[in-house]
């Protein structure tokens, strides 16, 4: 039995599958159930093969764990035995609650990073279908080069990649539902239980101090939800409330020291416009508030403070290790004012409202001024020294004179300035095929051919390139597995000209014919084919 | 309507070298400088007839100056009344192009009479012209109404060879007209210039060195004088293969690779363990002497 190798991590007794009898078996990297009295497994499934895992609800007759895999079957455990059903199989769901998640992540996460990098990368996806559907080389050999470098680069990334946040509405998604008489049922998941222990440390500590030692999971939860401080009025809090101390914690926290620049006073802003007097009159601020002021403020007050724990909490992963430094540096700063212990920001504000710049005297960087003994040479162009046509001096006066003497009587005679011979021999220098107009015809070839055979050509470089690649980082050939990847490689080569480079050359030749576009890609494999030869050759002279 | 219509600008730049052309007539004489500036006239006046918004500029471009043709300082356009009685051309010609061709011809007649031989002064001023030329289109293009767009290119009739020394202004007169989206088109009558085909490609206009001259007017009209627009449309000679690579500083040969001095960025053919040009040292590491390996001798079973 193959059981006998892998160790077994949980054996449970008395477990039907399809109303038969049996045993079901947990070990190190798969779930088997074997029948009474037979030996081998009739079921068995690999941990990464399982997507989910599902339970009965408590009410129910029949204990049952259900497992769903990738491919969408399902298997249904019933656990029938009587004494201890339920914990067998609670048991068994929290294994399995631990190791699934291990072997999710191993098998998927390969297959999506391979998705994910063909979806991304079209050239790739192009350069895949060339070349591993068309069986030019195996998918192993494609994906050996490439999955390490991606990985690597993946694994930065995720490291930067942000935190979800925390919606500031999740108390309120709770929404309690009336449970028929005075009774109120709140729908708590595991994303709100983590909302709220991320908002509210405090909570999470008391969760951490209660249970399981004190209260259930359920109890503690119904505790807090009956707390006030849960709800709206916190003022009567003489209970016997777990609660309460978190309660006098908050109030503790002040709202001001969120505001880390000491500079600014919050307590000096009024909500008031200018009455009478326009702002002369300086009515001193009123202490007494009436109860209904009250009542608002508090109820302001716990909005402010919901929501500086709720942007806490978003900071809060961010800075793990520094994060207590700065929240004691913070309340400290504002109890103790004294300058030994002034925080940075009040220094550099006032640093910043004293100083300026510009009116600093230069200090920079000091530099070489350069040097050049014949900085006449830049300003000639790269126009080569030519044998300049000499002209003396006489020449120049007699070409001056004539000049002269022509343009003196110079006038402009427009009915003659061409003979009609002249005229039609330009225009057929100018025509297409003329004299002057030779270079154009060279330049079209990329209009001559069709834009599907240019892409078509491209994608042929792109995989004699991926090829020629993988062949000539074989060399120099030092381990035996070197020397059978270039035998691989040459087979491969081989295999992608016939298969893909001649049928493309036929085709061309059959539609165009004197364009040679496949010359150059020819050429690359044929010295690819040289090496390999002379590579061949020296080996065996080695050998003998 | 008149005013929507888009101002198109043609600048010629007319090389009048007079010891060029001057011997350029004891060899050839049935192409002179006469026939080159008719052949010139008949394009502008051709360009002015194209649109009534078309604006026009000549530039002579001779050893000592760079000097406006069309227009003149000295005319102004609503002056006709008083040329009339000069200058009556009895052919019934649109009087706006017969005024500009006297005076154009007025204008060459002055130039060349007050050309004084100088002997070092034999370079045609090419790269000044173009700068005046750039100007001009700068100016008239503060000087449009608003909303109204202006295209402007330069066409350079280019007779004389190109002077080294002039090298550096001209490639400054060439990324300016391109960072003003002014096309250059070259002409080009006798030796082909390296700096006009550069000129060309780097601005987007069209480079031709005619084998006829008697037929200039023929090319200036087929090739020329449509606007960059038009050119698209029509099957115009293709683009000349520039020659881009630079010239060693040591030797001025034209070179792919080379070596370059990373302080002052002067170009070598050859390395040389100081810079000439600002005298830095450089050291190139020698390839170290590999030990060589000894074979182990196997042991024969």
């Amino acid at each position: 039995m193959a059981a006998l190798s892998e160790e077994v991590l949980l054996v449970v007794k008395r477990v039907r599958q399809r109303k038969q009898d049996g045993t079901l078996y947990l070990m190190t990297e798969r779930i088997a159930w074997g029948p009474e009295g037979k030996d081998r497994f009739t079921v068995s499934h690999l941990y990464a093969d399982i997507r989910c895992q599902k339970i009965s609800p408590d009410g129910k007759a029949k204990i049952q764990l259900q497992l769903v895999l990738h491919t969408g079957e399902s298997t249904t455990f019933h656990f029938a035995n009587e004494s201890t059903a339920l914990k067998d199989r609670d048991a068994a769901k929290d294994l399995l609650q631990q190791l699934l998640p291990k072997f999710k992540k191993k098998a998927n996460k390969e297959l999506e990073e391979k998705n994910r990098m063909l979806q991304e990368d079209p050239v790739l996806f192009q350069l895949y279908k060339d070349l591993v559907v068309s069986q030019v080389i195996s998918a192993e050999e494609f994906w050996a080069s490439r999955l390490k470098l991606n990985s690597v680069d993946h694994a930065l990334s995720n490291n930067n990649k942000q935190e979800v946040g925390i919606s500031a509405a999740f108390l309120a998604d709770i929404r309690p539902q009336t449970d028929g008489c005075n009774g109120l049922k709140y729908n708590l998941t595991s994303d709100i239980i983590e909302s709220i222990f991320r908002t509210y440390p405090a909570v999470k500590q008391k969760y951490a101090e209660n249970v399981p030692h004190n209260l259930t999971e359920k109890e503690f939860w119904t505790r807090f939800f009956q707390s006030h401080y849960f709800h709206r009025d916190r003022i009567n809090t003489g209970q016997q409330d777990i609660f309460s101390e978190c309660a006098k914690q908050d109030e503790k926290v002040s709202h001001l020291s969120c505001v880390k620049n000491p500079m600014v006073d919050l307590m000096s802003l009024e909500d008031k416009t200018l009455d009478e007097g326009y702002g002369s009159l300086t009515a001193l601020p009123n202490s007494s508030k009436t109860v209904k002021e009250n009542s608002n403020s508090a109820i302001i007050k716990r909005f402010n403070h919901h929501s500086a724990m709720v942007l806490a909490a978003g900071l809060r992963k961010v800075e793990a290790s520094s994060d207590q430094a700065s929240e004691t540096s913070s309340t400290d700063g504002n109890s103790r004012d004294s300058d030994f212990f002034q925080p940075p920001i009040k220094k550099v504000k006032l640093q910043e409202a004293i100083e300026y710049e510009d009116l600093q005297n230069e200090s920079g960087p000091k530099t070489i001024a350069l040097n050049l003994k014949k900085s006449d040479r830049y300003s000639h162009g790269p126009v080569p020294l030519q044998s300049h046509h000499y002209s003396t001096s006489q020449d120049i006066i007699n070409s001056v004179s004539c000049i002269q003497e022509e343009i003196s009587c110079y006038k402009p005679c427009l009915t003659r300035v061409m003979s009609s011979s002249a005229a039609s021999s330009a225009i057929t220098a100018l025509s297409p095929g003329g004299v002057l107009m030779q270079a154009g015809a060279q330049q079209t070839i990329s209009q001559l051919v069709s834009t599907d055979v240019q892409s078509e050509l491209k994608h042929l470089y792109t995989a004699a390139g991926e090829l020629l690649r993988h062949f000539w980082s074989c060399f120099p050939v030092n381990t035996p597995f070197l020397e059978e990847k270039v035998v691989k490689m040459q087979s491969n080569l081989e295999r992608f000209q016939s298969t893909k480079l001649h049928p493309f050359q036929e085709k061309i030749q059959r539609e165009y014919l004197s364009t040679n576009l496949t010359n150059h890609v020819e050429e690359m494999i044929q010295a690819a084919y040289n090496k390999f030869h002379a590579w061949q050759t020296r080996r065996m002279l080695r050998k003998t | 309507m008149a005013s929507e219509d888009e101002i198109s600008l043609l600048v010629i730049v007319v090389d009048v070298n007079p010891i060029w052309w001057g011997q350029h007539a004891q060899r050839e004489p049935e192409f002179t400088l006469s026939k080159c500036l008719d052949a010139v006239m008949v394009m502008a006046n051709s360009h002015l007839v194209m649109t009534r918004s078309n604006k026009l500029a000549i530039i002579a471009s001779h050893c000592q100056e760079s000097h406006f043709l069309y227009p003149s300082k000295h005319w102004k356009a609503g002056d006709v009344t008083g040329d009339d009685a000069s200058s009556g051309s009895g052919d019934g010609k649109y009087e706006l192009l017969s005024v500009a061709n006297d005076l154009i011809a007025e204008e060459i007649r002055n130039l060349m009479a007050r050309t004084q031989v100088k002997g070092h002064q034999t370079d045609t001023l090419l790269a000044g012209s173009l700068a005046k030329a750039l100007c001009y289109i700068h100016r008239i293009s503060k000087e449009l109404d608003a909303g109204q767009d202006m295209k402007s290119r330069i066409l350079v009739v280019k007779a004389a060879e190109d002077c080294a020394l002039q090298y550096m202004n001209f490639m400054n007169v060439i990324f300016a007209a391109q960072k003003q989206n002014v096309l250059i088109d070259a002409c080009v009558l006798d030796s082909d210039s390296g700096l006009l085909q550069q000129a060309c490609d780097i601005t987007g206009g069209l480079y031709l060195r005619i084998p006829q001259k008697t037929a200039l007017v023929q090319y200036l009209l087929w090739v020329f004088l449509p606007d960059a627009d038009q050119r698209s449309q029509l099957v115009l000679p293709p683009p000349v293969h520039v020659d881009y690579r630079a010239a060693c500083f040591c030797h001025r040969n034209l070179i792919e690779i080379g070596y370059v001095c990373s302080v002052c960025l002067s170009i070598f053919c050859n390395f040389s363990p100081i810079c000439t040009t600002c005298e830095t040292a450089f050291k190139i590491p020698l390839p170290q002497m590999m030990k060589p390996k000894k074979k182990k001798l196997k042991a024969a079973n």
